[in-house]
């Protein structure tokens, strides 16, 4: 077998797995979103734009917009200053460094549904740890998913703890190519501390800070798993996110081409920063 | 930073890192201590170490309940969909790192792409094309969604791995009489197995922990896989926290038993950016 041979095999195979699985199920995502169809594996009926009409006329299509911007930006906000925080303290040098940094990290292995599952049994309203610490403290008792409000800021609080050791590793690796002799250089200027992260750190960390920021902001906006979990979007609908509604469409209302409708918008929203990210980190060629 | 650390100074070091480990342990040490204590106590007591321990949440899980079937199903798709993935992604990965290939550029673009959609997004036309193909509540249909989400992690990481290594390893194999295949398999794989490890490790955590394309294929209680089942367990008959607390146990220790064994590949992979979520 020639070189050539095994090279084109190679990609061939790949390719044709590649396009079976991922290009050919996205491109059939977005014909579905042209079809009316009431069950999986019923007819389809061509309806043109119908389905787009349907869906933005709904006001869920835009309360859902927003609640999926303020959750991901609530999120990334707490993510990224806890990360940053993480990572500072953790570059320091103390002794039992490694068990911590370790111990830092554990959040991000465990499934959403472990989660979601310790924290609803954390604040479970009859003996949940957090309900007991909060009446000894005397205070009275968090609803954490009765309000709008309250449900919106336990989503966020749940996401921030999964995701920010992804951040804090991220800044920690980023911290360790900062030059020292930079730092030693403003100490003999006299700068203080906070002058050298401002001056200093902030500016090494930038570029690790838009890839973060970016991903962070692909994969909150569009996330299902906790949501549904939590919330289910509840109450009335104040945590539900296009992810949300895209499956209610599909799955509890069997308008499948409106839940394919919202998915092709997600997808071209999430398309405009992965460009973005694209754009400001172009492919190297080897 | 700082050399000469005063004291104050170190104290507030210790303090934080005080509350970065409780702030990050406390929970998952709250989930196992509760899986621990007796049912009995489990209501009425709220002491941060239980008087006594016990299993019988466990056994109560492991004998009334469906969560070993729901082993099983989570270990065969995560073990089957971890093999599929290192085979096509290694083959991919290398095509487009040795060879001038037009539109490679495109090719890992895409994957990249792939590698950033929401498993939501995809998992509608997905159930839809499996419905048709009778795919639909099948381990096979669930592997094959869970690849969406590991092949392109894996192509990804693996584009960067072969990107670094020199093509002279395999061309002095192959000036010695090895055929490109050859060179592959006994020169490049061996050199690339730390690469293969940590895109194993990644891409066991994305289908050992996926809810989303669980919920979304599988119907019977039969098929289920962990996550599914666990959270059905809430709900479905009164709240035993107990057996809830064991099993989410159970589902995380695989995870954290890779992770204190192979801790080093987890930091690369994270500080590469392997994981989504």
């Amino acid at each position: 077998m020639s070189s050539k041979t095994t090279i084109y095999g190679f990609l061939f195979v790949g390719l044709a797995v590649t396009l079976a699985l991922i290009v050919a199920p996205a491109v059939y995502a977005v014909s579905l979103s042209f079809y009316q169809m009431d069950s999986f594996v019923g007819a389809p009926k061509w309806v043109g734009f119908a389905n787009y009409v349907a869906v933005m006329q709904a006001p869920e299509f835009w309360r859902a917009l927003v609640n999926g911007a303020i959750y991901a930006l609530g999120s990334i906000v707490f993510q990224v200053v806890l990360g940053i925080g993480f990572a500072l303290v953790l570059n320091e040098a103390f002794p039992g460094r490694n068990l911590v940094r370790g111990l830092s990290i554990l959040p991000y292995l465990l499934p959403t549904v472990v989660v979601i599952l310790t924290f609803k049994w954390m604040v479970d309203g009859g003996i949940g740890i957090v309900t007991k610490a909060v009446e000894a403290m005397g205070l009275p008792p968090i609803n954490w998913f009765e309000s709008p409000g309250a449900a919106m800021a336990s989503t966020i609080l749940v996401s921030v703890w999964m995701w920010t050791p992804f951040v804090t590793t991220c800044f920690l690796a980023a911290l360790q190519t900062v030059p020292q002799s930079l730092y030693e250089a403003a100490r003999v200027d006299g700068t203080t501390a906070v002058q050298r992260f401002f001056h200093i750190t902030l500016p090494m960390l930038k570029p690790i800070l838009t890839v973060v920021v970016l991903l962070r902001a692909i994969w909150m906006f569009n996330k299902f798993d906790v949501i549904w979990l939590l919330t289910r979007g509840g109450p009335v609908g104040a945590t539900e996110n296009l992810a949300i509604l895209s499956y209610r469409h599909a799955f509890n209302l069997f308008d499948i081409g409106g839940g394919a409708a919202i998915a092709t918008i997600s997808f071209a929203l999430l398309s405009v920063a992965v460009l973005i990210y694209f754009w400001v980190f172009p492919l190297e060629d080897d | 930073m700082g050399r000469a650390k005063t004291l104050p100074r170190r104290l507030g070091l210790y303090i934080a890192a005080l509350v970065i480990s409780v702030y990050s342990a406390f929970p998952i040490y709250w989930m196992v201590v509760s899986s621990l204590r007796e049912p009995t106590e489990l209501l009425t007591n709220v002491s941060l170490i239980p008087n006594v321990l016990s299993l019988e949440s466990y056994r109560n899980l492991l004998e009334l309940t469906d969560y070993p079937r729901h082993f099983m199903n989570s270990v065969i798709v995560a073990v089957v969909a971890v093999l599929v993935t290192m085979v096509f992604s290694v083959m991919i990965a290398y095509a487009v790192t040795r060879q001038r290939i037009r539109g490679k550029k495109v090719i890992v673009g895409a994957m990249l792409y792939a590698y950033m959609f929401p498993p939501l997004l995809i998992a509608i036309p997905i159930f839809t094309i499996f419905a048709r193909l009778g795919l639909s509540d099948t381990l096979t249909g669930l592997i094959a969604s869970h690849l969406t989400l590991t092949l392109p992690l894996g192509v990804w990481f693996l584009w960067g791995f072969f990107k670094s290594m020199p093509f002279e390893l395999e061309e002095a194999a192959m000036v010695d009489g090895c055929t490109r295949l050859g060179a592959f398999l006994r020169v490049v794989l061996p050199l690339a197995l730390p690469g293969l490890i940590t895109v194993a490790i990644f891409s066991f955590l994305l289908s050992w922990t996926d809810y989303t394309f669980a919920l979304v294929m599988i119907g019977s209680d039969a098929n289920k896989t962990l996550p599914v089942g666990l959270a059905s367990m809430v709900g479905s008959f009164d709240l035993r926290w107990g057996e809830i607390m064991a099993g989410s146990t159970l589902i995380a220790l695989p995870l954290f038993a890779a992770f204190a064994l192979m801790s080093q590949y987890f930091i690369q992979g994270l500080g590469a950016g392997a994981v989504k979520g």
